[in-house]
Protein backbone atom coordinates (compact mmCIF):
# COMPACT_ATOMS: atom_id res chain seq x y z
CA UNK A 1 0.00 0.00 0.00
CA UNK A 2 0.93 3.46 -1.37
CA UNK A 3 1.13 6.14 2.01
CA UNK A 4 2.53 10.12 2.18
CA UNK A 5 4.11 9.84 5.90
CA UNK A 6 4.07 14.12 6.45
CA UNK A 7 6.73 14.26 9.58
CA UNK A 8 8.22 16.54 11.56
CA UNK A 9 11.50 16.69 11.52
CA UNK A 10 13.82 18.64 13.46
CA UNK A 11 16.50 20.28 11.40
CA UNK A 12 19.26 18.75 12.43
CA UNK A 13 22.09 16.43 10.29
CA UNK A 14 21.00 12.74 10.63
CA UNK A 15 17.17 12.96 11.73
CA UNK A 16 15.99 12.29 8.35
CA UNK A 17 18.49 8.98 8.25
CA UNK A 18 17.51 7.52 11.19
CA UNK A 19 13.60 8.00 9.90
CA UNK A 20 14.62 6.22 6.33
CA UNK A 21 16.12 3.30 8.80
CA UNK A 22 13.07 2.95 10.37
CA UNK A 23 10.72 2.86 7.29
CA UNK A 24 13.53 0.29 5.66
CA UNK A 25 13.57 -1.99 9.14
CA UNK A 26 9.65 -2.40 8.27
CA UNK A 27 9.59 -3.32 4.32
CA UNK A 28 8.90 0.34 3.09
CA UNK A 29 10.31 1.67 -0.23
CA UNK A 30 10.53 5.17 -0.73
CA UNK A 31 9.14 6.28 -3.85
CA UNK A 32 10.12 10.37 -2.91
CA UNK A 33 10.85 12.64 -0.42
CA UNK A 34 9.56 16.49 0.10
CA UNK A 35 11.13 18.73 2.15
CA UNK A 36 8.83 21.74 2.87
CA UNK A 37 11.57 24.19 4.26
CA UNK A 38 8.97 26.88 3.94
CA UNK A 39 6.49 25.73 6.71
CA UNK A 40 9.29 25.13 9.47
CA UNK A 41 7.23 25.89 12.98
CA UNK A 42 8.54 25.61 16.33
CA UNK A 43 11.68 24.18 14.76
CA UNK A 44 10.24 21.34 12.83
CA UNK A 45 10.71 20.83 8.98
CA UNK A 46 7.86 19.22 7.49
CA UNK A 47 8.85 16.28 5.65
CA UNK A 48 6.27 14.65 3.34
CA UNK A 49 7.97 10.54 2.52
CA UNK A 50 5.65 8.67 -0.77
CA UNK A 51 6.66 5.14 0.77
CA UNK A 52 5.07 1.72 -0.31
CA UNK A 53 4.70 -1.02 2.27
CA UNK A 54 4.08 -4.57 1.92
CA UNK A 55 0.92 -4.25 4.58
CA UNK A 56 -0.68 -1.70 6.54
CA UNK A 57 0.26 -3.83 9.24
CA UNK A 58 3.79 -2.80 8.59
CA UNK A 59 3.11 0.54 8.09
CA UNK A 60 1.22 0.95 11.63
CA UNK A 61 4.81 -0.61 13.13
CA UNK A 62 6.87 2.15 10.84
CA UNK A 63 4.99 4.59 12.24
CA UNK A 64 5.58 3.51 15.84
CA UNK A 65 9.14 3.37 14.95
CA UNK A 66 9.51 6.57 13.92
CA UNK A 67 7.71 8.32 16.97
CA UNK A 68 9.93 6.17 19.31
CA UNK A 69 12.98 8.21 18.28
CA UNK A 70 11.09 11.14 18.55
CA UNK A 71 10.03 11.73 14.97
CA UNK A 72 6.25 12.87 15.03
CA UNK A 73 4.05 12.01 12.30
CA UNK A 74 1.55 14.58 11.76
CA UNK A 75 -0.19 12.98 8.82
CA UNK A 76 -1.01 9.49 7.05
CA UNK A 77 -2.56 9.81 4.24
CA UNK A 78 -3.11 6.96 1.85
CA UNK A 79 -2.15 7.41 -2.30
CA UNK A 80 -4.73 4.63 -3.72
CA UNK A 81 -7.69 6.40 -4.02
CA UNK A 82 -10.82 5.21 -6.19
CA UNK A 83 -12.27 7.02 -8.77
CA UNK A 84 -16.05 5.72 -9.65
CA UNK A 85 -19.09 6.12 -11.06
CA UNK A 86 -22.30 5.64 -9.36
CA UNK A 87 -26.09 6.02 -10.07
CA UNK A 88 -28.99 7.00 -8.27
CA UNK A 89 -32.32 6.37 -9.45
CA UNK A 90 -35.27 8.05 -7.46
CA UNK A 91 -35.89 11.08 -5.55
CA UNK A 92 -33.64 11.43 -2.39
CA UNK A 93 -31.73 14.77 -0.32
CA UNK A 94 -28.54 15.10 -2.05
CA UNK A 95 -27.42 16.47 1.60
CA UNK A 96 -27.68 13.08 3.12
CA UNK A 97 -25.49 11.85 0.33
CA UNK A 98 -23.45 14.43 0.61
CA UNK A 99 -22.82 14.48 4.04
CA UNK A 100 -21.91 10.69 3.97
CA UNK A 101 -19.60 11.27 1.65
CA UNK A 102 -17.78 13.78 4.17
CA UNK A 103 -18.55 11.14 6.78
CA UNK A 104 -16.85 8.24 5.05
CA UNK A 105 -13.35 10.78 3.94
CA UNK A 106 -14.77 10.50 0.61
CA UNK A 107 -15.15 13.17 -1.68
CA UNK A 108 -17.84 14.12 -4.65
CA UNK A 109 -15.94 15.06 -7.67
CA UNK A 110 -18.87 15.29 -10.23
CA UNK A 111 -22.96 15.38 -10.10
CA UNK A 112 -25.49 15.68 -12.95
CA UNK A 113 -28.81 15.10 -12.59
CA UNK A 114 -30.55 13.06 -15.73
CA UNK A 115 -34.21 12.22 -16.74
CA UNK A 116 -37.14 14.24 -15.34
CA UNK A 117 -38.54 14.75 -12.22
CA UNK A 118 -41.01 12.09 -12.66
CA UNK A 119 -37.92 9.78 -12.84
CA UNK A 120 -34.63 11.58 -11.35
CA UNK A 121 -31.20 9.69 -11.67
CA UNK A 122 -28.53 11.33 -10.08
CA UNK A 123 -24.90 10.80 -11.74
CA UNK A 124 -21.95 10.89 -8.76
CA UNK A 125 -18.26 10.77 -9.52
CA UNK A 126 -16.59 9.88 -6.15
CA UNK A 127 -13.42 9.64 -5.36
CA UNK A 128 -12.14 7.38 -1.95
CA UNK A 129 -9.54 6.63 -0.32
CA UNK A 130 -9.61 2.83 -1.48
CA UNK A 131 -9.43 1.13 2.22
CA UNK A 132 -12.68 3.37 3.32
CA UNK A 133 -14.45 2.03 0.11
CA UNK A 134 -16.30 -0.83 1.44
CA UNK A 135 -17.14 1.34 4.62
CA UNK A 136 -18.83 3.91 2.05
CA UNK A 137 -20.82 1.20 0.27
CA UNK A 138 -22.16 0.58 3.21
CA UNK A 139 -22.78 3.60 4.44
CA UNK A 140 -24.67 4.85 1.26
CA UNK A 141 -26.30 1.66 1.20
CA UNK A 142 -27.58 2.38 4.51
CA UNK A 143 -28.66 5.90 3.76
CA UNK A 144 -30.75 4.68 0.53
CA UNK A 145 -32.59 1.72 2.29
CA UNK A 146 -35.17 4.23 3.85
CA UNK A 147 -35.87 5.51 0.42
CA UNK A 148 -37.26 4.07 -3.15
CA UNK A 149 -34.19 4.80 -4.52
CA UNK A 150 -31.47 2.37 -6.30
CA UNK A 151 -28.11 3.04 -6.34
CA UNK A 152 -26.10 1.29 -8.60
CA UNK A 153 -22.31 1.17 -8.51
CA UNK A 154 -19.41 0.08 -11.10
CA UNK A 155 -18.34 -3.35 -11.18
CA UNK A 156 -14.51 -3.66 -10.20
CA UNK A 157 -12.25 -4.95 -12.91
CA UNK B 1 -24.32 -50.84 -20.51
CA UNK B 2 -25.37 -48.10 -18.53
CA UNK B 3 -29.13 -47.88 -18.08
CA UNK B 4 -31.00 -44.39 -17.81
CA UNK B 5 -34.37 -42.94 -16.87
CA UNK B 6 -34.90 -39.41 -18.24
CA UNK B 7 -37.40 -38.56 -15.55
CA UNK B 8 -38.80 -35.06 -16.65
CA UNK B 9 -39.55 -34.75 -20.56
CA UNK B 10 -40.15 -31.28 -21.10
CA UNK B 11 -38.07 -29.30 -23.03
CA UNK B 12 -34.47 -30.29 -22.00
CA UNK B 13 -35.97 -33.41 -21.53
CA UNK B 14 -36.83 -33.68 -24.88
CA UNK B 15 -33.55 -31.83 -26.56
CA UNK B 16 -31.34 -34.45 -24.83
CA UNK B 17 -33.45 -37.61 -26.28
CA UNK B 18 -33.44 -35.68 -29.68
CA UNK B 19 -29.78 -35.31 -29.42
CA UNK B 20 -29.24 -38.88 -28.17
CA UNK B 21 -31.13 -40.22 -31.18
CA UNK B 22 -29.30 -38.09 -33.37
CA UNK B 23 -25.81 -39.09 -32.05
CA UNK B 24 -25.96 -41.73 -29.29
CA UNK B 25 -23.54 -41.98 -26.42
CA UNK B 26 -21.84 -45.73 -26.57
CA UNK B 27 -22.39 -47.19 -23.49
CA UNK B 28 -25.58 -45.75 -22.68
CA UNK B 29 -28.96 -47.15 -23.55
CA UNK B 30 -32.09 -45.12 -22.56
CA UNK B 31 -34.59 -47.84 -20.97
CA UNK B 32 -37.13 -45.40 -19.43
CA UNK B 33 -38.86 -41.58 -20.18
CA UNK B 34 -41.00 -40.32 -17.91
CA UNK B 35 -43.21 -37.28 -17.15
CA UNK B 36 -45.53 -36.04 -14.38
CA UNK B 37 -48.43 -38.32 -15.59
CA UNK B 38 -46.52 -41.44 -16.26
CA UNK B 39 -43.89 -43.22 -17.90
CA UNK B 40 -42.31 -45.59 -20.53
CA UNK B 41 -40.04 -48.22 -19.82
CA UNK B 42 -38.30 -51.36 -21.85
CA UNK B 43 -35.65 -52.96 -19.82
CA UNK B 44 -33.32 -53.65 -23.10
CA UNK B 45 -33.85 -49.79 -24.85
CA UNK B 46 -36.21 -47.69 -26.17
CA UNK B 47 -36.25 -46.92 -29.46
CA UNK B 48 -35.78 -43.06 -29.21
CA UNK B 49 -36.58 -42.55 -33.12
CA UNK B 50 -39.99 -44.42 -32.47
CA UNK B 51 -41.29 -42.10 -29.17
CA UNK B 52 -44.31 -40.31 -30.04
CA UNK B 53 -45.51 -36.87 -28.21
CA UNK B 54 -46.78 -36.85 -25.54
CA UNK B 55 -45.65 -39.66 -23.76
CA UNK B 56 -49.06 -40.83 -22.98
CA UNK B 57 -49.77 -41.21 -26.49
CA UNK B 58 -47.14 -44.08 -26.71
CA UNK B 59 -47.91 -47.77 -26.49
CA UNK B 60 -46.88 -49.49 -22.87
CA UNK B 61 -47.12 -45.98 -21.58
CA UNK B 62 -47.65 -47.04 -17.71
CA UNK B 63 -49.93 -44.24 -15.32
CA UNK B 64 -48.20 -43.97 -12.43
CA UNK B 65 -45.01 -42.31 -9.98
CA UNK B 66 -41.64 -42.76 -12.03
CA UNK B 67 -40.19 -43.37 -9.15
CA UNK B 68 -41.26 -46.75 -9.10
CA UNK B 69 -39.08 -47.65 -11.61
CA UNK B 70 -36.09 -46.54 -9.28
CA UNK B 71 -36.74 -48.81 -7.19
CA UNK B 72 -38.11 -52.09 -8.62
CA UNK B 73 -36.38 -51.96 -11.97
CA UNK B 74 -32.80 -52.42 -13.09
CA UNK B 75 -31.52 -48.42 -13.99
CA UNK B 76 -28.15 -47.04 -13.15
CA UNK B 77 -28.47 -43.63 -14.07
CA UNK B 78 -31.11 -40.92 -13.19
CA UNK B 79 -31.26 -38.24 -15.56
CA UNK B 80 -33.65 -36.13 -13.64
CA UNK B 81 -34.86 -32.95 -15.19
CA UNK B 82 -38.40 -32.09 -14.01
CA UNK B 83 -39.03 -28.35 -13.46
CA UNK B 84 -36.96 -26.30 -10.80
CA UNK B 85 -39.50 -25.25 -7.38
CA UNK B 86 -36.76 -22.96 -5.32
CA UNK B 87 -39.66 -23.50 -2.53
CA UNK B 88 -39.79 -26.96 -1.66
CA UNK B 89 -37.28 -28.72 -4.08
CA UNK B 90 -40.46 -31.03 -4.98
CA UNK B 91 -40.54 -33.31 -6.78
CA UNK B 92 -37.04 -33.55 -7.27
CA UNK B 93 -35.47 -33.99 -4.25
CA UNK B 94 -37.89 -37.19 -3.91
CA UNK B 95 -36.28 -38.28 -7.15
CA UNK B 96 -32.79 -37.47 -6.47
CA UNK B 97 -32.67 -38.98 -3.07
CA UNK B 98 -34.85 -42.48 -3.71
CA UNK B 99 -32.17 -42.78 -6.59
CA UNK B 100 -28.93 -42.16 -4.55
CA UNK B 101 -30.45 -44.56 -1.83
CA UNK B 102 -30.83 -47.61 -4.26
CA UNK B 103 -27.30 -46.76 -5.34
CA UNK B 104 -28.40 -45.29 -8.84
CA UNK B 105 -25.95 -42.27 -9.92
CA UNK B 106 -27.45 -38.99 -10.88
CA UNK B 107 -27.22 -36.24 -13.59
CA UNK B 108 -29.57 -33.57 -12.87
CA UNK B 109 -30.06 -29.74 -14.13
CA UNK B 110 -33.10 -29.11 -11.44
CA UNK B 111 -31.83 -26.49 -9.49
CA UNK B 112 -34.24 -27.08 -6.62
CA UNK B 113 -32.94 -30.13 -4.91
CA UNK B 114 -29.22 -28.35 -5.31
CA UNK B 115 -30.19 -25.32 -3.67
CA UNK B 116 -32.25 -27.02 -1.11
CA UNK B 117 -30.61 -30.38 0.33
CA UNK B 118 -27.33 -30.14 -1.71
CA UNK B 119 -25.66 -31.72 1.60
CA UNK B 120 -28.01 -34.15 2.05
CA UNK B 121 -27.59 -35.21 -1.42
CA UNK B 122 -24.10 -35.28 -1.27
CA UNK B 123 -24.03 -37.32 1.71
CA UNK B 124 -25.97 -40.04 0.54
CA UNK B 125 -24.00 -40.11 -2.17
CA UNK B 126 -20.69 -40.69 -0.20
CA UNK B 127 -22.77 -43.24 1.91
CA UNK B 128 -23.43 -45.04 -0.95
CA UNK B 129 -20.61 -44.63 -3.32
CA UNK B 130 -22.43 -42.95 -6.26
CA UNK B 131 -22.21 -39.99 -8.64
CA UNK B 132 -24.13 -37.04 -8.17
CA UNK B 133 -23.27 -34.35 -10.96
CA UNK B 134 -25.14 -31.07 -11.38
CA UNK B 135 -23.14 -29.41 -14.03
CA UNK B 136 -27.04 -28.18 -15.92
CA UNK B 137 -27.83 -26.33 -12.99
CA UNK B 138 -25.72 -23.01 -13.76
CA UNK B 139 -24.76 -21.26 -16.38
CA UNK B 140 -26.69 -24.07 -18.88
CA UNK B 141 -24.06 -25.12 -20.84
CA UNK B 142 -21.24 -23.32 -18.75
CA UNK B 143 -18.89 -26.10 -17.61
CA UNK B 144 -18.02 -23.96 -14.51
CA UNK B 145 -18.41 -26.94 -11.79
CA UNK B 146 -15.84 -28.95 -14.26
CA UNK B 147 -13.62 -26.92 -14.90
CA UNK B 148 -13.22 -25.44 -11.23
CA UNK B 149 -13.01 -29.36 -9.89
CA UNK B 150 -10.70 -30.69 -12.81
CA UNK B 151 -8.61 -27.39 -14.11
CA UNK B 152 -8.43 -25.81 -10.94
CA UNK B 153 -7.33 -28.28 -8.29
CA UNK B 154 -5.22 -26.96 -5.70
CA UNK B 155 -6.05 -23.53 -6.14
CA UNK B 156 -8.00 -21.50 -4.40
CA UNK B 157 -11.14 -19.54 -5.30
CA UNK B 158 -11.75 -16.06 -3.92
CA UNK B 159 -14.66 -14.71 -5.71
CA UNK B 160 -17.14 -15.59 -8.56
CA UNK B 161 -19.20 -13.37 -10.25
CA UNK B 162 -21.65 -13.28 -13.12
CA UNK B 163 -24.39 -12.53 -15.52
CA UNK B 164 -26.33 -15.81 -15.08
CA UNK B 165 -29.91 -14.86 -16.38
CA UNK B 166 -30.22 -14.88 -19.67
CA UNK B 167 -33.91 -13.37 -19.77
CA UNK B 168 -32.79 -9.57 -17.45
CA UNK B 169 -29.78 -9.61 -19.81
CA UNK B 170 -31.49 -9.65 -23.31
CA UNK B 171 -33.69 -6.86 -21.25
CA UNK B 172 -30.95 -4.77 -20.69
CA UNK B 173 -29.36 -5.11 -23.49
CA UNK B 174 -32.40 -4.52 -25.59
CA UNK B 175 -32.37 -1.17 -23.24
CA UNK B 176 -28.82 -0.20 -23.92
CA UNK B 177 -29.18 -0.27 -27.49
CA UNK B 178 -32.67 0.33 -28.17
CA UNK B 179 -33.50 2.58 -25.68
CA UNK B 180 -36.65 0.78 -24.75
CA UNK B 181 -38.40 1.53 -21.30
CA UNK B 182 -37.92 -1.96 -19.24
CA UNK B 183 -41.72 -2.65 -19.49
CA UNK B 184 -41.48 -2.86 -23.18
CA UNK B 185 -38.17 -4.84 -23.35
CA UNK B 186 -40.12 -7.38 -21.29
CA UNK B 187 -43.46 -7.13 -22.85
CA UNK B 188 -41.19 -8.19 -25.97
CA UNK B 189 -39.41 -10.85 -24.03
CA UNK B 190 -41.97 -12.86 -23.28
CA UNK B 191 -43.33 -12.64 -26.94
CA UNK B 192 -40.23 -14.33 -27.95
CA UNK B 193 -40.14 -16.50 -25.04
CA UNK B 194 -37.26 -15.45 -23.78
CA UNK B 195 -39.16 -14.94 -20.47
CA UNK B 196 -41.84 -17.00 -19.10
CA UNK B 197 -45.41 -15.08 -18.57
CA UNK B 198 -44.74 -14.45 -14.20
CA UNK B 199 -41.17 -13.40 -14.98
CA UNK B 200 -40.55 -12.39 -11.36
CA UNK B 201 -38.37 -14.63 -10.45
CA UNK B 202 -36.28 -13.58 -13.47
CA UNK B 203 -36.70 -9.63 -13.39
CA UNK B 204 -36.62 -9.75 -9.30
CA UNK B 205 -33.40 -11.34 -9.39
CA UNK B 206 -34.23 -14.17 -7.11
CA UNK B 207 -33.23 -16.95 -10.46
CA UNK B 208 -29.57 -15.27 -10.37
CA UNK B 209 -29.79 -15.33 -6.34
CA UNK B 210 -30.30 -19.17 -6.48
CA UNK B 211 -27.44 -19.92 -9.18
CA UNK B 212 -25.04 -17.90 -6.48
CA UNK B 213 -26.00 -19.52 -3.83
CA UNK B 214 -25.28 -23.07 -5.70
CA UNK B 215 -22.08 -21.66 -6.47
CA UNK B 216 -21.49 -20.54 -3.28
CA UNK B 217 -22.67 -23.87 -1.26
CA UNK B 218 -20.57 -26.14 -4.28
CA UNK B 219 -17.47 -24.25 -5.24
CA UNK B 220 -16.68 -22.17 -1.93
CA UNK B 221 -17.90 -24.62 0.18
CA UNK B 222 -20.15 -22.05 2.05
CA UNK B 223 -23.24 -22.84 4.28
CA UNK B 224 -25.38 -20.30 2.91
CA UNK B 225 -28.98 -19.80 2.15
CA UNK B 226 -31.49 -17.38 0.42
CA UNK B 227 -31.90 -15.16 3.12
CA UNK B 228 -28.25 -14.48 3.38
CA UNK B 229 -28.37 -13.07 -0.14
CA UNK B 230 -28.61 -9.41 -0.73
CA UNK B 231 -30.86 -9.27 -3.74
CA UNK B 232 -32.31 -5.78 -5.92
CA UNK B 233 -33.78 -7.26 -9.24
CA UNK B 234 -33.75 -4.93 -12.22
CA UNK B 235 -37.58 -3.31 -12.38
CA UNK B 236 -36.09 -0.03 -11.02
CA UNK B 237 -33.72 0.66 -13.90
CA UNK B 238 -34.77 3.43 -16.10
CA UNK B 239 -33.71 4.66 -19.50
CA UNK B 240 -32.24 7.46 -18.24
CA UNK B 241 -30.06 6.09 -15.92
CA UNK B 242 -28.64 3.28 -18.67
CA UNK B 243 -28.59 6.50 -20.91
CA UNK B 244 -26.29 7.88 -18.20
CA UNK B 245 -23.94 4.80 -18.28
CA UNK B 246 -23.71 4.70 -22.00
CA UNK B 247 -22.48 8.40 -21.65
CA UNK B 248 -19.57 7.39 -19.37
CA UNK B 249 -18.74 3.90 -21.53
CA UNK B 250 -20.72 2.13 -19.45
CA UNK B 251 -23.91 -0.25 -19.49
CA UNK B 252 -26.00 -1.65 -16.14
CA UNK B 253 -26.47 -5.45 -16.21
CA UNK B 254 -27.47 -7.67 -13.42
CA UNK B 255 -24.59 -9.29 -11.41
CA UNK B 256 -24.62 -11.93 -9.11
CA UNK B 257 -21.90 -11.59 -6.78
CA UNK B 258 -19.57 -14.37 -4.09
CA UNK B 259 -17.15 -11.93 -2.55
CA UNK B 260 -15.44 -12.00 0.73
CA UNK B 261 -17.65 -14.54 1.49
CA UNK B 262 -20.89 -11.63 0.90
CA UNK B 263 -23.48 -13.21 -1.57
CA UNK B 264 -25.50 -10.34 -3.73
CA UNK B 265 -27.27 -10.07 -7.04
CA UNK B 266 -27.72 -6.40 -7.98
CA UNK B 267 -27.72 -4.09 -11.37
CA UNK B 268 -24.26 -2.58 -11.62
CA UNK B 269 -22.50 -0.17 -13.64
CA UNK B 270 -20.04 -2.34 -15.93
CA UNK B 271 -17.69 -0.71 -18.88
CA UNK B 272 -18.54 -1.88 -21.98
CA UNK B 273 -15.16 -3.11 -23.07
CA UNK B 274 -15.42 -5.43 -19.29
CA UNK B 275 -15.05 -9.43 -19.73
CA UNK B 276 -18.04 -9.73 -18.22
CA UNK B 277 -20.32 -7.29 -20.25
CA UNK B 278 -21.75 -9.72 -22.59
CA UNK B 279 -24.98 -9.08 -24.10
CA UNK B 280 -28.70 -10.70 -25.58
CA UNK B 281 -29.18 -13.57 -23.79
CA UNK B 282 -25.78 -14.59 -23.06
CA UNK B 283 -24.28 -15.43 -19.35
CA UNK B 284 -20.46 -14.96 -18.19
CA UNK B 285 -19.16 -16.22 -15.29
CA UNK B 286 -15.39 -14.94 -14.04
CA UNK B 287 -14.12 -16.37 -11.06
CA UNK B 288 -10.99 -15.07 -9.21
CA UNK B 289 -8.33 -17.42 -7.87
CA UNK B 290 -4.98 -17.01 -6.14
CA UNK B 291 -3.05 -19.29 -8.96
CA UNK B 292 -4.63 -18.74 -12.50
CA UNK B 293 -6.37 -15.29 -10.69
CA UNK B 294 -8.85 -14.48 -13.59
CA UNK B 295 -10.85 -16.21 -15.83
CA UNK B 296 -14.03 -15.70 -17.59
CA UNK B 297 -16.30 -18.08 -19.14
CA UNK B 298 -18.82 -16.74 -21.54
CA UNK B 299 -21.55 -19.19 -22.72
CA UNK B 300 -25.46 -19.88 -23.57
CA UNK B 301 -27.03 -19.72 -20.29
CA UNK B 302 -30.12 -21.59 -21.15
CA UNK B 303 -32.13 -23.54 -23.41
CA UNK B 304 -31.02 -26.01 -25.64
CA UNK B 305 -27.14 -25.61 -24.69
CA UNK B 306 -27.76 -26.62 -21.30
CA UNK B 307 -27.66 -30.20 -22.96
CA UNK B 308 -23.98 -29.71 -23.39
CA UNK B 309 -23.27 -30.12 -19.63
CA UNK B 310 -25.86 -33.25 -19.29
CA UNK B 311 -24.17 -34.64 -22.03
CA UNK B 312 -20.67 -34.12 -20.33
CA UNK B 313 -22.11 -35.28 -16.50
CA UNK B 314 -23.05 -38.62 -18.50
CA UNK B 315 -19.58 -39.33 -19.76
CA UNK B 316 -18.33 -38.63 -16.56
CA UNK B 317 -20.67 -41.03 -15.14
CA UNK B 318 -19.21 -43.62 -17.60
CA UNK B 319 -16.06 -43.23 -17.42
CA UNK B 320 -16.35 -43.14 -13.22
CA UNK B 321 -18.26 -46.27 -13.54
CA UNK B 322 -15.70 -47.80 -15.78
CA UNK B 323 -12.83 -46.73 -13.38
CA UNK B 324 -14.38 -48.43 -10.57
CA UNK B 325 -14.59 -51.72 -12.46
CA UNK B 326 -11.17 -51.95 -13.26
CA UNK B 327 -9.89 -51.44 -9.78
Amino acid sequence: MKVRLTLGLVDRPGTLLNVLEQIAIHGGNIISIIHNRDRITAGYVPVSINVEFPSSEQLEKAKSSIESIGVPVMESETLEKKVETFLLIGAIDIDLITSTLQNEGARLIGLSLIGSSKTPCLKLIIDTPLEKRHRLLKSLQSVISSSDCLLIREEEN
Amino acid sequence: MIRALILGYGFLGKALAKRLLNRPVEELKIVGLANSKGYLYKRDGLQLEKIKEPLEDNEGFEKGRATELLTKEYIDLLIELTPTNISTGEPGITHIRTALKEEIDVVTANKGPVLLALKELKRIADEKNVIFKYEGTVGGGIPIFSLVNKCLQGDDIISIRGILNGTTNYILTRMHFEGLTFELALREAIMLGIAERNPTLDVEGIDTAVKILILANSIMNLNKNLSDVKIVGVTKVTPEAISAAKDNGMTIKLIGSIEDGELSVEPRLIRLNHPLCVHGTLNAINIKSNVLKTLTLIGEGAGESTVASLLNDIYDVIKERHSKIKF
